[in-house]
This record gives C-alpha cells, structure tokens and sequence, in this order.
C-alpha cells in the first residue's frame, strides 16, 4: 500500500478501535495507546485499514500518501 | 538619545579562541555597537543564498537545521515573517539570553538582514523572560527603524516546549505554546498564515558576523564541515560556570580546562534532550565529531557531572522534570515519561528494573507531537548506558552513599 497510516497524539484517547479492526498489526501499549507494526501494516488490505481510519472516535488516525520513491 | 540602561544580571561569558559573537558586549547604544562591528551589509535572496552556500550555518537552537534549506523551504506568495527565537526553555541553557542580554543589536542586524533578503516585513522576537523582554523593548526604540519593516517584542510562555518552533508559532498566533498534532510546517503555514522563518537566537547572530566578515574569514575557524564558532553553556561541577564561544570543533578538554573543571564521572551534552557520555578530553564539539559517538549538539549545553554527586540521583530527578515538562497532549507522553521517572526511582533504591526502563523509553520514542519523549527518552537510554558501575552499587547497597548535589539543574540557573 502506498500510503501510511498516522495517527495525531494529540487526538488519541486509546479507546482501541483499531487495534480491535486490524489485530494482527497494531498492538496496544500499557497505557492502551495504539502500537503500528509497520510491517504488518503495509500488507495489509486498503480497505481494511480505511475502515479503522473511518471508526476512530477521536478521528485521530489518518491515511497519509506516502511520496512514491524515485 | 537616551541611554538604555542594562539592568539584566549579566551572564558570565567566557571563551576558547577568538571570540566573534561575544566580542563587543553592552553595547547597547546603536552607534557604539556599529561602530564596533562596522556597517551591516544588505542583502537579496540570492546574495543570502550565495553567502550560505559558501559557509553553511546550521540552526543552533538544537536540530542543527542548515539556514539556507529554511530559506529556500519558504512558500512563495504573501511577504514572509521572520521569528526571533528566544525562548529558551531549557533550565541550564543561558546562550540565547546571554546574546539578547549583551549582544541585542547583534542578533536583531541578523534578523534585519534575513528580513530584508527574504522580503519579510515583521520581525517578532519571541522571549520567555519578561525582564528580558523590557531590555529589548527599550533597545528596539533606541534602533534606527528600517522603513517597511515593523519589530516587534512577544512575551511568550517559559517552558521547555514552547522553544519548539511549530509550538512557538501557535503561541504568537494567540494559541497555546503548544506543539499541533498536524505536521505543519511554519515555512508554509507561520505566523498569521504567513510563511515563516523561525531561527534561533544564535543563528542570526552568527548570520550578523558571516555577512560582515564574509564566508573565507568566518572559515577560518571551526571545521572543515561546520565553520565557525559556536556558543556553549557549561555548568554542573565547575569553578566558572557560564556560556562560553568556542570554535566548532573544539576539544572537550579545553573546555573543562577553561571554565575549572572538576574531575568528572560523566558529561552531559545537548541539555536533557541529549546525551551522557564518558568526559574524554579528545571528544570533539561539533555535530560530526558528537554523532560519531551517537551524540548531538543540541544547543550546546554541557555539564560536568563531577565525582562527588550520585548521577543515578541527578537522572532521577531529571527525569521526573521531563515528565513534568510534558505538554500532557499526547498519551504515550503523559503516562509513559511518568512511568519511565518511576522506573528510574526504584532502580537508585537497587531493585533490579533496568530493562522494563529501557522498555519504556523504547515505548515512548516516535509516538508524540513533538520530538519531548523522543529526546527524553535518549537522554534517559545514555544515561542508562553509561552508568553501569553506578547501578550495581545501587543494586547491591541500595544507594552509592553520595548525595544528589544538583549539578543537573532542574529550576532555571539564576547567573
């Protein structure tokens, strides 16, 4: 995927949403703030990763293009 | 005109070499300090960008950014601000104020000439320190205006994270003195919407001296790399503490050998988002020589931590100031550095928890607004590395039977 998944600190409550949607590539931390697995992320489905985007209710994740390498 | 009268304590200065910034001090008087310094040159973009590219002059306000990617970086269009960063939110840090306190002109001859090649129009200098902030109010009224160009003095917030550029920018835009979630960067989006160019106080002193001396004699000294001098403030187990202007490349040693030194267990480089390491005499103050140790810079704070304190003490007590220096925005920060402080109090009371710390420095790193837990966690992680010997005293006997001296201040140094 040729885009990353960033999530604004300032707006995370870690109410774990998207660790729930994608288990397999973002963990939690003691605190219950989201941990990316960056590897795992990228092979993750498009759509699977825009439906955690889109249920964060502290809209604090966001899918940012990542500039293709040249 | 009337006489402005300094009443700033004056921060003892010092230097290693032929001093450039700190060459003509108190002189607040317009005409006395041109006089010293001669005429200040005028330059176009392309006249600055010329100059830059044959002396590069890196940020000094601790990433070490070159000047001339920040200028070219401006987003074309409305007239650009440019931000005097003076908010030194470090508590040993005293260069910035030292420089605005007894070398204003200087620092505001940089800013004009960057304003004037870069067609900016405001220049606000941005001070924590409210009685700083008078001084330089009563300098700027003694200063010949320059027409179309409006300055202007701005009180902000003194605390560690306001001196963070984007924090900076939403303090003067009426915000709070935080950093935003959002990258945004002020060379696009700045002060009222405006690109801008935040630089630290130093960077436009030093620009002051490149445009007067020219890139060949500001070469003279310093590395092949990074040309010139650079101010230090040096404090912790020593008999002259104060800020010192040093050629970049300059050897540890002669810098403990000029402000006395006492025999060190430790030195800490780059303030508390830096790092602790071995006091080498040989170790190279530059960015290049610090990086080969995993080093920075940063704004060139160095402690001596001298033999006779407990350093497990001193990084304790540090650390709980970071985690109480946390903006409190982000949740990795909020709870974690906190955590992290825990961590480090019961390893100075010997139970064994060294790698659940470095767990947790781990866990805060990348994840913050800002670049605070990243750097807090570094400082912590070095400090960790270094004092090997000191952990298994406090393992083995609970303490190292010395005392925390507070060599590593946590409340602002008063000179």
């Amino acid at each position: 995927m040729a885009a990353r998944l960033q999530i604004d600190w300032t707006r995370c409550d870690g109410h774990g949403l998207c660790a729930a949607l994608l288990p397999d590539s973002i963990g939690r931390d003691d605190w219950g703030y989201p941990v990316l697995d960056e590897r795992r992320l990228a092979g993750e489905p498009v759509a699977a990763v825009k439906r955690a985007v889109a249920c964060c209710p502290a809209l604090a994740l966001r899918l940012e293009r990542v500039p293709a390498r040249t | 005109m009337t006489a402005v009268l300094n009443s700033q304590r004056l921060v003892p200065v010092g230097y290693v070499g032929t001093p450039r910034l700190l060459r003509a001090l108190d002189l607040l008087d317009p005409a006395e300090h041109l006089a010293a310094h001669g005429p200040l040159p005028v330059l176009d973009r392309a006249g600055l960008l010329g100059l830059l590219g044959a002396a590069p002059l890196a940020g000094r306000g601790g990433a070490g950014f070159p000047l001339a990617a920040k200028v070219r970086g401006l987003r074309a269009g409305p007239a650009p601000v440019v931000v005097v960063n003076g908010a030194e939110g470090e508590p040993v840090s005293a260069k910035d104020r030292a420089l605005l306190g007894r070398a204003p002109h200087l620092v505001l001859d940089g800013a004009q000439l960057l304003a004037g090649a870069v067609g900016a129009r405001s220049i606000l200098v941005a001070v924590g320190d409210p009685a700083l902030a008078g001084l330089l109010e009563r300098v700027l009224a003694g200063r010949p205006r320059v027409s179309k160009l409006d300055v202007e003095v701005r009180e902000v917030p003194d605390r560690f994270v306001t001196g963070e550029a984007r924090a900076l920018v939403s303090a003067l835009n009426g915000g709070a003195a935080l950093p935003p979630g959002r990258r945004v960067l002020p060379t696009e989006h700045g002060v009222g919407g405006r690109p801008t160019l935040v630089c630290n106080t130093e960077t436009l002193a030093q620009l002051a001296v490149l445009a007067r001396i020219g890139p060949a004699a500001f070469a003279a000294t310093g590395t092949r790399g990074e040309p010139g001098t650079t101010l230090l403030t040096v404090t912790g187990a020593v008999a002259n503490p104060g800020v010192l202007e040093v050629p970049l490349g300059t050897r540890l040693g002669d810098v403990a050998a000029a402000v006395g030194a006492q025999p060190s267990q430790a030195v800490v480089i780059g303030g508390y988002h830096g790092m602790w390491l071995r006091p080498a005499p040989k170790l190279e103050l530059s960015r290049a020589g610090l990086a080969r140790d995993g080093g920075t810079l940063g704004a060139g704070v160095v402690i001596f931590v001298g033999e006779r304190t407990c350093p497990l003490g001193e990084l304790t007590r540090v650390a709980g100031w970071l985690a109480g220096e946390s903006a409190r925005q982000c949740g990795p920060c909020t709870f974690g550095l906190p955590a992290l402080a825990g961590e480090l109090r019961r390893l100075a009371g010997g139970t064994p928890v060294k790698r659940n710390a470095l767990r947790m420095a781990d866990l805060v790193t990348g994840r913050g607004a800002c670049a605070h837990p990243d750097g807090a966690a570094r400082f912590i992680r070095s400090a960790l590395g270094q004092l090997t010997e000191e952990l298994q005293l406090h393992q083995a006997y609970g303490s190292c039977r010395r005392s925390d001296l507070g060599q590593l201040a946590t409340t602002r140094t008063v000179w």
